[in-house]
């Protein structure tokens, strides 16, 4: 999982360079440069870890940790295929947002520990952030549970055997796809790590080691988001019998992770009152009519005629 | 070869997480410590509800007291300003302590008497064994659906209250 998401900076890399027109990390050796992640990772290692003056030294070790483990338990509960979960949570989808939500409250404390005044503001606009999309992220999945009639991902995944959510829930792909986009501080909501405003907004202070577990938690985290998606959304493991369940489920993880990648290199950043009003009042009552229609759908009885 | 770990001795380790955050959350002289410490003992708590065969209000302890309430503490923590934080703890007086005492020790005492006088006419303990989610939903739509939403009401009339202060005069 590790590699894998250190495969995803390698990725990122190279299609943003593409959109730009350059070629991207070739020299690290490989086909393409795909060895670079290796060579940063090891570079990262050997840094010396600075630590701001007056910093709090025990939160600025161990929050990067934290995050870490964060961003990795709920694999716990992704089904890559049929057979190949870890453990199938009753209330796994729950778990997953469960975690996720723990995400602002470690970033605000990393921000306070380091002592300074970049990190500090970005980590008060990532609390804000990402406490205020949590709750379209939540809605907008409601509906799913509602189709499923499950929270356990297994039977989520098992619910589409016929048809994939996105169709009858398309609304809610769209407000879900947003929010994550919000959640993980990509473009254009990326105001928390605002280098023209904030330096690198929350991990300014962080160096060698600490920023490497930082990115990497920054990655698992997409690369969750972006099973979460496939999960709730694309039919998870199914597929033409040709490929194996986990390669279908790793083909529409990394092109949900594609578009998540894209638009960094396509779009500008959005200002703040834009991105909270676009959260509360735009992002929630479509999430809330989504429901409204989900409800609608069942009673209609045009679930039962589309095979859900 | 499984290890088997007695239950018991999960409950009293988690009991001692919960009630050592929880005092620590009482007693640290940074503020925020003080959040992290309450922040352990919601953990603990959430560790009591699986437990008891509870994931799916663990999971919403950890979601919600976890990830909102102790982040809305943190944020209110962080908008006083640093030099003003210690003045805002204040010990208890000598006074106040003994008196907490007292109250637990009564608490405690009648916890107690209850339980031993309640206790052979308890009803039996439900079949251990992960309930289902959907058996909360049926208890609480079929059986209480009057509070359900009235609570529901409730809730959205905070959310339409809060989009209503928040927005700015024109």
């Amino acid at each position: 999982m590790t590699l894998v998401t250190a495969f995803l900076t390698w990725y990122e890399r190279k299609i943003i360079a593409r959109i730009q027109l350059r070629i991207g990390p070739l020299y690290a050796g490989g086909p393409g440069g795909i060895l670079q992640p290796i060579a940063d990772g090891v570079k990262l290692i050997f840094k010396e870890v600075m630590i701001p003056y007056k910093a709090d030294k025990p939160l600025f070790l161990a929050i990067p940790l934290a995050l870490v483990v964060m961003a990795a338990l709920p694999f716990a509960v992704i089904p890559f295929g049929q057979n190949w979960v870890i453990t199938n949570l009753d209330v796994g989808l729950v778990f997953v947002f469960a975690m996720i939500s723990l995400f602002p409250m470690m970033i605000l404390i990393f921000a306070w520990a380091s002592n300074s005044k970049y990190p500090f503001l970005g980590g008060l606009r990532s609390l804000f952030q990402q406490v205020a999309y949590e709750i379209p992220m939540w809605i907008s999945a409601l509906s799913i549970v509602m189709l499923a009639g499950s929270l356990s991902l297994v039977d989520i995944v098992n619910a589409q055997a016929r048809i994939w959510f996105i169709i009858p829930a398309f609304l809610s792909f769209i407000v879900f796809f947003i929010s994550i986009m919000a959640e993980l501080e990509r473009l254009p909501f990326d105001l928390p790590t605002a280098e023209p405003e904030l330096v690198a907004g929350w991990f300014t202070e962080s160096s060698g080691a600490i920023f490497m577990l930082q990115f990497l938690a920054l990655y698992m985290k997409m690369y969750l988001m972006s099973s979460l998606v496939t999960v709730l959304f694309l039919g998870g493991w199914w597929g033409p019998a040709f490929l194996p369940q986990p390669v279908w489920f790793m083909i529409k993880t990394l092109i949900v992770a594609t578009f998540i990648i894209i638009p960094r290199a396509v779009f500008a950043r959005i200002r703040v009152d834009m991105l909270i009003r676009i959260g509360w009042t735009r992002l929630l009552i479509v999430a809330l009519a989504n429901v409204f229609l989900t409800v609608l759908l069942i009673t209609s009885g045009l679930t039962t005629t589309l095979g859900i | 070869m499984q290890i088997v770990i007695p239950p018991d001795l999960v409950f009293v380790l988690l009991a001692a997480v919960t009630l050592i955050a929880a005092v620590l959350a009482l007693q640290a002289k940074e503020l925020i410590y003080g959040a992290i410490a309450l922040g352990i003992s919601f953990i603990g708590i959430a560790g009591f509800f699986v437990f008891l065969d509870a994931p799916y209000l663990a999971m919403l302890q950890i979601a919600v007291y976890v990830g909102a309430v102790v982040v809305l503490i943190l944020f209110t923590i962080m908008l006083v300003r640093r030099e003003q934080s210690d003045e805002l703890l204040d010990r208890p007086e000598g006074g106040q302590g003994a008196v907490g005492l007292w109250l637990a020790g009564l608490l405690a005492v009648a916890i107690a008497g209850v339980a031993a006088l309640a206790g052979p006419n308890l009803p039996a303990a439900p079949p251990a064994g992960n309930l289902p989610v959907s058996s909360l939903g049926l208890v609480l739509a079929a059986e209480y659906p009057i509070p359900l939403v009235i609570l529901a009401l409730l809730i959205s009339a905070a959310l339409l209250g809060a989009l209503v202060l928040a927005k700015v005069e024109k």
